[in-house]
């Protein structure tokens, strides 16, 4: 591998990881605010994405719309999963609402298998046909697009949280949930907002996927749950900084040992710095000590 | 008064009784039934190759009911009837099926679909026929889908009608070398954890293409439910190759040709694996296929053909050269069972099972769609064959190498 292979496959794992790091967001934010680990968090991604699909097959919409109802059909997904998995789940257990998310898990991916059969379906992508060369040195413009677009969203949702009454309310309850009803915030309605907020994050990192893949199939949705899940604990359980930079290195990790090292080795790569973390810094990328007990 | 009622009203139901046990035993007799089981994956995302296995299996069995049935031994006739079953691509659960069906009164199992669920399912069998030690299972497992190479041989209870990927392969190379003499390189595209498309390019095309005079500049690898193929198709285009061969599933082998179409990957020619000469691909990425070759023992091309892929879209389902093949497995038992003279009574299972792999293990030809099929001492087929290639949309025949 020369300097260039190394560039290249560390830049492409890097736009790539932008999808990761809004995966790994929705993680990060719903064990933030409620305490709790949502596993079909990725099946509802990638179900928003086939909401958008269904709805473009009646409809023709131009890519931009569509990946706006895939967010709109996560959001309403991610919804249903705070009602039939936590609302009405004693909330003290912590085993019950991880195992109903289980679950939906299953359900989810089998409703889109029944639906279509398993069959890939096309999915739109904007600047498709779009790569740039320098030389040897190239980077697609869809991956351009989908990072710059991530980074959107990001800023987005930084600026909810941090400048909005929405966002001061879901962080007093992230931080006290008794003081914060005691201020006057619902807890119901906050965690209920903070699904559908990461909903539509997520129907928009599923729909990013599809876009860069060119097809969305119902394969894609372990492999997502299980980069989030380790996207969320090498940035710290409830970071969301640390949920951006994690999703972009681990994007940047496994693309450079899938170079360096092949495909059949790349993800023992991957599970090795997440142990590294788990031993070595277990609150993740920005904690300020190791806290082990 | 009361006591000659009741008499009476005794006497009725008794008639009645008797009636309804003569009616049923006519019916038995008129509606006798020779159980066959199928099996495959009807969940999980090979979910569509199941659904179009129990629709052709629908198709066939009704063709052969709608023509009077089987004859039975005795002389009598006797309806197939179907039961299948759902192994989820799963081995453990394959396993879990099979046992069902030898618990069951199904004289044969159709199935599996995937290679990974044929393989460790194979060895449950019983290895060697009246090896009293081998306490394996002793049904007939004939295999539609499942194409992984030589799996047959595990054991003499299993049997194949799949293609032979060697032979398709090294035809359509030689084929391509004299069709374009210029062509000298071949690079590899390879799905590596999935038994199929992992054993197709390494033991097949990787093999294969060398003796039709190519070098093989190299490979690349992902995994089935890889989402980025940039890497891999950046090391393709580096190789310059002037065919590249891919072996892998429809959803990533059209993850890989629209990323070679951003990447401006363009090979003189594109060869596929077998399985992808399915909807699937050109569902998913028709524009990018366009002209990939794939070698296929099924295209509705004879009326027998045609007869299949309509009876499976009757049960909403579709013919390919898998689920295609289902067909032709339920048309040979029926030649089998009769010329066995299997009984279909309720105590003849086992022996009816024995006679149905004693019959398949002595077949050297039978019928197919596209023409005769050779049948080998290990239990596998060696079927006619096309060279399909994707043209605006849909599978075209390119060529007929047995014209």
């Amino acid at each position: 591998m020369d300097w260039l292979d190394f560039f290249q496959s560390i830049t492409d794992g890097l736009l790539f990881g932008s999808i990761y790091a809004l995966i790994g967001i929705g993680f990060t934010l719903i064990f933030g605010v409620m305490h709790k680990i949502n596993l079909a968090y990725g099946a509802a991604s990638i179900a928003g994405a086939y909401v958008s699909i269904a709805v473009a097959a009646y409809v023709p919409l131009p890519a931009l719309v569509t990946f706006l109802i895939a967010a709109i059909g996560s959001g309403a997904i991610a919804f249903l999963i705070y009602l039939a998995n936590f609302r009405f789940i004693p909330l003290a257990s912590p085993l019950a609402t991880l195992m109903a998310t289980v679950g939906m898990l299953i359900l989810i991916d089998e409703i889109v298998v029944h639906a279509t059969d398993g069959m890939p379906q096309p999915y739109p992508a904007l600047f498709a046909d779009i790569y740039i060369e320098w030389g040897d040195f190239g980077l697609r413009g869809d991956l351009i697009f989908i990072f710059v677009l991530s980074l959107i969203a990001m800023v987005v949702l930084m600026f909810m949280l941090y400048r909005t009454r929405l966002g001061i309310a879901t962080r007093a309850v992230a931080q006290q949930p008794v003081a914060a009803q005691l201020a006057g915030i619902s807890l119901d309605r906050t965690n209920a907002l903070t699904f559908v907020i990461t909903g539509l994050l997520g129907g928009l990192a599923g729909a990013m996927i599809g876009a860069s893949v060119g097809v969305l199939s119902p394969l894609l949705v372990v492999p997502i749950t299980v980069k989030g899940l380790i996207v969320c604990v090498i940035g710290g359980l409830g970071s969301i900084p640390g949920a951006i930079i994690a999703g972009l290195a681990v994007g940047a990790f496994e693309n450079f040992f899938l170079a360096f090292r092949g495909v059949t080795e790349r993800d023992m790569y991957v599970m090795l710095l997440l142990f590294v973390f788990l031993v070595f810094r277990p609150g993740g990328i920005f904690s300020r000590s190791v806290a082990r007990d | 008064m009361l006591d000659s009622k009741l008499v009476r009203l005794g006497a009725v139901a008794a008639l009645a009784v008797a009636a309804s046990f003569g009616v049923q035993s006519e019916v038995s007799s008129a509606e006798k039934t020779v159980q066959i089981a199928g099996f495959g994956a009807k969940s999980g995302v090979v979910r569509s190759f199941g659904i179009n296995t129990e629709a052709v299996l629908n198709g066939a069995i009704e063709a052969i009911n709608a023509g009077g049935g089987v004859k039975l031994g005795d002389g009598s006739m006797a309806m197939l009837e179907l039961s299948f079953y759902d192994d989820r691509c799963n081995a453990e659960e394959g396993i879990s099926v099979l046992r069902r069906i030898a618990g069951s009164d199904a004289v044969v199992a159709i199935g599996p679909t995937c290679s990974n669920v044929a393989e460790p399912l194979f060895g449950i069998l019983q290895k060697t026929v009246d090896d009293e030690g081998d306490s394996g299972l002793q049904i007939p497992v004939f295999t539609d889908t499942a194409i992984k190479g030589g799996l047959a041989k595990i054991s003499q209870w299993a049997f194949r009608n799949v293609p032979n990927e060697n032979q398709m392969y090294k035809s359509l190379f030689q084929w391509i070398s004299s069709e374009h003499p210029d062509l000298k390189t071949v690079y590899g595209g390879v799905e590596e954890d999935f038994a199929h498309s992992r054993f197709t390019w390494h033991k097949v095309m990787k093999e294969r293409s060398p003796e039709a005079g190519y070098e093989v500049l190299g490979e690349s690898k992902w995994l089935l439910n890889d989402t980025n193929f940039t890497t891999q198709v950046r090391q393709m285009k580096k190789a310059k190759a002037d065919i590249v061969a891919i072996s892998a599933h429809p959803f990533t082998t059209c993850g890989v040709l629209k990323e070679m179409k951003r990447q401006r990957v363009k090979p003189s020619l594109l060869v596929g694996l077998t399985s992808s000469s399915s909807m699937e691909t050109l569902q998913g990425c028709s524009e990018q296929a366009e002209g990939i070759i794939i070698p296929t023992s099924f295209a509705p091309v004879t009326p027998a053909a045609k007869a299949a892929a309509d009876a499976a879209a009757k049960f909403d389902g579709s013919a390919d050269l898998h689920s295609a093949a289902a067909w032709e497995i339920v048309m040979i038992l029926k030649e089998v069972m009769e010329a066995q003279g299997i009984t279909a009574d309720g105590d003849s299972v086992d022996a009816d099972r024995r006679k149905i792999r004693d019959g398949l293990a002595n077949l050297k030809e039978t019928d197919g769609l596209l023409g005769k099929i050779q049948r080998t001492d290990e239990g596998e087929a060696v079927k006619p064959y096309l060279y399909v290639h994707a043209q605006a949309g849909e599978w075209a025949i390119l060529h007929d190498p047995s014209q």
